[in-house]
């Protein structure tokens, strides 16, 4: 048993946080559906929403987590979630309308499965390890369903493996020009991962406040949510990729103004350092 | 290394009820790919197991020291065990990737030297930057004596330190750690690459050229993710900072052993029903 580091003291509890991410990722995701009800491509920037909801839930988690002393540093933690959560974010793609929540079912039970063996195989012996590699593993699977789902305007592991190229003018269909055959998913995994690892990494310290943790994790979700609307360019009609670039760029400032507001508030002292001024006449 | 500071956990010894749990759990693991893939995806999930189990031991000999070994107060190289053997893990899951065609035994011989050259170069550059650019010679705080070339450590280690640089031991242990890592994450990856080019053209009637880059691309993340896993699990049986092959905390490993091994039962369980069910 290892000594419990504080953190910030009140703020919203956990519980509260976890049935917000989960609810509001699993909605959001399940809005990307509206695809096939409606014909268009243009609601799959919900997907971007879901995966943002997912990351600001996990963060929590590896900062209830990480506030035990596990002595591997908090990445990875994010590794694991990420690690995990991709195994079964794509068997529960196989799933059909159902996907999402399969995911969160087949998530939980892989992240029960890890959680045990860390906490009594290995001997870490901490009270909250199993709950939260489950709480992480469903994260991360949520993180992964909602990027791809924003990138490809589609939940089904078939339009994930499957795309179409213009060859000579002509629609061909193609295996390697897809999310899973063009490995596009591996970028996704990366941008999942450093967005749900580094609010906390970067946030930790005896002033440690939730609210800042909290913006921070949601400015690095839509940050990456920006990287995966430009890869939704290769798969999604102009006009759908650029509402969800829009929509994770204008959720980016506005996140971003917010995180600098709340660090200013918490900083003891802070100075704008302006850039060097060239004085007038030339230097 | 610990980001807060916290007392490291994880006692001593085996845990004989959770340890037999896990291992049913691993069997129960198998059945069900007995049940769902036939012998042939048995087979793979086996080879997958031990590629985990590979991981899982290869990663204790891997000299990590984390933050204190920045600060040139801990042996090791200075970040955490998960970041290393995923840089390890993952050079060497790459090799024997593109060694893939030209049979099993040389994509897994190039998976293993991908992973050991990989951390002899981190290692040797670590040293470089110990001894040329921060001026500390390279001594252990476990032992007295380096048990390959037989140099004594104690009147080179500062006070207050638990020794600093990475000593001979340790790069030999980074470099077999590497070797190891590599070995079974080439493993994991020829093992769902075969069950992937079998399923895949019969599920969905295509010749095996076409859909050979979705094949390559799920056993690679279905690796990478497997690889993270068992690497997070030794981290966490180690926690924290582990000098090499003569550290106590090396006497650990059988945990993670277990540990590694019911867990990529699991995943690989499930990365084979993908294509099963």
């Amino acid at each position: 048993m290892s000594v419990k580091v504080e953190v910030s003291e009140g703020g919203v509890p956990h519980d509260r946080i976890m049935a917000i991410g989960l609810v509001g990722s699993l909605v959001a995701i399940y809005l990307t559906y509206l695809n096939v009800l409606t014909g268009t491509q243009l609601f799959s920037f919900f997907g971007g929403i879901g995966a943002v909801f997912a990351i600001w839930w996990g963060t929590d988690s590896i900062k209830t987590l990480c506030s035990y002393g596990i002595g591997t540093g908090v990445p990875s933690a994010g590794m694991i979630s990420l690690g995990s959560g991709v195994i079964a974010m794509l068997l529960a793609t196989k799933m059909g309308v159902a996907s999402p929540i399969g995911a969160v079912i087949i998530a939980a039970v892989l992240g029960v499965i890890l959680g045990f063996l860390s906490d009594k195989v290995l001997n870490m012996n901490i009270p909250v390890m199993i709950r939260m590699l489950t709480e992480l593993t469903i994260a991360g699977a949520l993180i992964l369903l909602g990027f791809s789902s924003m990138a490809t305007g589609s939940f089904a592991f078939l339009d994930m493996i499957a795309g179409s190229t213009t060859f000579f003018g002509i629609e061909v269909a193609t295996y390697s020009v897809s999310l899973i055959g063009g490995s596009v998913i591996a970028v996704i995994f990366m941008l999942g991962g450093i967005a749900i690892q580094h609010p906390f990494n970067a946030c930790l310290g005896p002033n440690e406040s939730q609210d800042r943790t909290q913006m921070c994790a949601a400015e690095c979700g839509f940050l990456s949510m920006i990287a995966v609307a430009v890869m939704s360019f290769a798969f999604l009609s102009v006009g759908a990729a650029i509402l969800g670039f829009i929509v994770a760029f204008v959720g980016w400032i506005y996140t971003y103004m917010e995180y600098i507001k709340l660090s200013k508030r918490d900083a003891f002292a802070w100075l704008d350092a302006k850039p060097i001024r060239e004085p007038k006449g030339g230097a | 290394m610990s980001a807060l500071g916290g007392a490291a956990a994880g006692g001593e010894g085996i845990n004989p009820t959770a340890s037999v749990i896990g291992i049913v759990v691993l069997l129960i693991a198998l059945g069900i790919t007995f049940f769902i893939a036939s012998t042939g995806g048995t087979i793979a999930l086996i080879g997958i197991i031990i590629g985990g189990a590979l991981i899982g031991f290869g990663v204790h000999f891997v000299p990590v020291g984390g933050a204190p070994a920045a600060m040139g107060q801990a042996p090791g190289i200075a970040t955490g065990v998960a970041m290393l053997a995923a840089g390890a893990g993952l050079a060497g899951l790459f090799g024997g990737a593109w060694a893939a065609e030209l049979g099993f035994a040389v994509a897994l011989g190039a998976g293993a030297v991908g992973g050991g050259l990989m951390m002899a170069i981190t290692c040797l550059m670590v040293n470089v930057i110990y001894v040329f650019g921060m001026g500390i010679p390279s001594a252990s705080g476990k032992v007295d004596k380096d048990p390959i070339t037989g140099d004594t450590f104690p009147q080179y280690k500062s006070q207050g330190t638990e020794g600093h640089g990475l000593p001979f031991i340790s790069y030999v242990g980074g470099v077999i750690g590497g070797t190891l890592g590599g070995l079974g994450g080439t493993l994991i990856y020829l093992e769902l690459l075969g069950v992937y080019e079998a399923a895949l053209p019969i599920l969905y009637n295509v010749p095996l050229e076409e859909v050979l880059p979705v094949a390559v691309s799920l056993a690679g993340i279905f690796a990478v993710g497997m690889f993270l896993i068992n690497a997070v699990l030794t981290a966490y049986n180690i926690t924290g900072t582990i000098e090499g092959p003569h550290d106590p905390k090396f006497k650990r490993f059988p945990r993670a052993v277990i540990a590694a091994a019911v867990a990529s039962g699991v995943c690989g369980m499930v990365a084979i029903m993908v294509v099963a069910l």
